[in-house]
């Protein structure tokens, strides 16, 4: 490991990269709390919508300690938890949208939960302090999401007819934008893989890749052949597109408004 | 869904005793751990473990939950 990065050596450039990085990982968590929380009371059992809700818990705990980093830029993570447009959010395009079926949900437990944990296991063992210290917890937890995930998309994988073709469908539908997020290779990424933030875009993808071949292959995806979106938004680090107003309500909490205290 | 039920095993600290604290329905032991770990999350649990109720061997023939269910399949 190298030494730990020095955030005052870096120039604007790459803090304003570190920074998107810090804020599409916690957007992306945020967000996925919000699509595991529509499901805490239309899952296919008790136990399985105990466990959405848990792992909405889980994913909103660790959006709150990544946008937490904020503060070591001297930035208030207040207002970017509750002031933004649904057009500033930099969460994952998979997300963006309200699963339509429960075999979305599983895809997108195991894709784009599985998206954000490749990149969080590279950025726990990077330069910046902050990540390392507090990211090993939220992997240790994520445990439990990929082996939920992986055991659902087995079983709806296996099953023939609707479930299936569902289930494929989710898949092919959101792996182009996950590849393009895992991948990233724009500026402001080779500024922060320079600096030793998290590994190359290549040993991201392979991390990925190798993390979802065996279970994708069940429906006859081969991820290694799979590319990625080629449109992309460099200023929030997404593919182009935001997540639904109605959603970013949700997130940023303006039902309770009045009631905030942080 | 062809599910199987799973009783839940727990104790809080080390040496304390492992109790039954109770069941959650799966398909297989991965979900089945996920389920557990997730649904009885009010503790900070030392240990916890589930078990396929029908690996359950009753000792006693009496009134108990097992001997039941036992009874009641064969």
């Amino acid at each position: 490991m190298s030494a730990d990065l020095d955030l005052t050596a870096l120039d604007d450039e790459g803090r304003a990269a570190l920074e998107r990085l810090i804020v599409t990982l916690a957007d992306s968590k945020r967000m996925m709390g919000i699509r595991y929380s529509d499901w805490m009371l239309g899952a296919p059992s008790l136990e399985t919508g105990i466990s959405t809700s848990s792992m909405a818990q889980d994913e909103w705990g660790h959006a709150r300690l990544l946008y937490a980093m904020l503060k070591d830029f001297g930035k208030d993570p207040v207002p970017m938890e509750h002031d933004r447009p649904a057009s500033e959010y930099a969460s994952i395009a998979p997300l963006d949208e309200e699963m339509p079926d429960w075999a979305a949900l599983v895809a997108v437990m195991v894709l784009a939960d599985g998206a954000i944990t490749a990149m969080l296991r590279s950025f726990a063992v990077g330069t910046f302090a902050p990540a390392r210290s507090r990211v090993p917890k939220m992997l240790a937890e994520e445990d439990f999401h990929s082996s939920l995930g992986a055991a659902w998309y087995r079983r709806l994988a296996e099953a023939d007819g609707e479930a299936r073709d569902l289930l494929s469908g989710a898949t092919t539908a959101m792996l182009p934008a996950l590849l393009a997020w895992v991948g990233a290779d724009d500026a402001a990424m080779q500024q922060v893989v320079s600096a030793g933030v998290i590994g190359s875009a290549g040993e991201r993808l392979a991390a990925f890749r190798n993390d979802m071949r065996d279970l994708l292959a069940l429906i006859d995806v081969d991820v290694d052949s799979a590319t990625g979106s080629d449109a992309w938004d460099e200023v929030r680090g997404r593919t182009p597109g935001q997540p639904a107003e109605e959603a970013v309500a949700r997130a940023r909490g303006d039902l309770n408004r009045a009631l905030l205290v942080e | 869904m062809n599910e199987i039920v799973y009783d839940v095993f727990a104790r809080k600290d080390r040496g304390g005793p492992l109790t039954h604290i109770g069941y959650i329905d799966a398909f297989d032991d991965e979900t089945a751990k996920v389920y557990a770990w997730k649904a009885y999350d009010e503790e900070k649990w030392f240990e916890m473990c589930v078990v396929q109720r029908d690996a359950v061997i009753p000792v006693t023939d009496g009134e108990g939950l097992f001997a039941q269910l036992k009874r009641a399949r064969s």
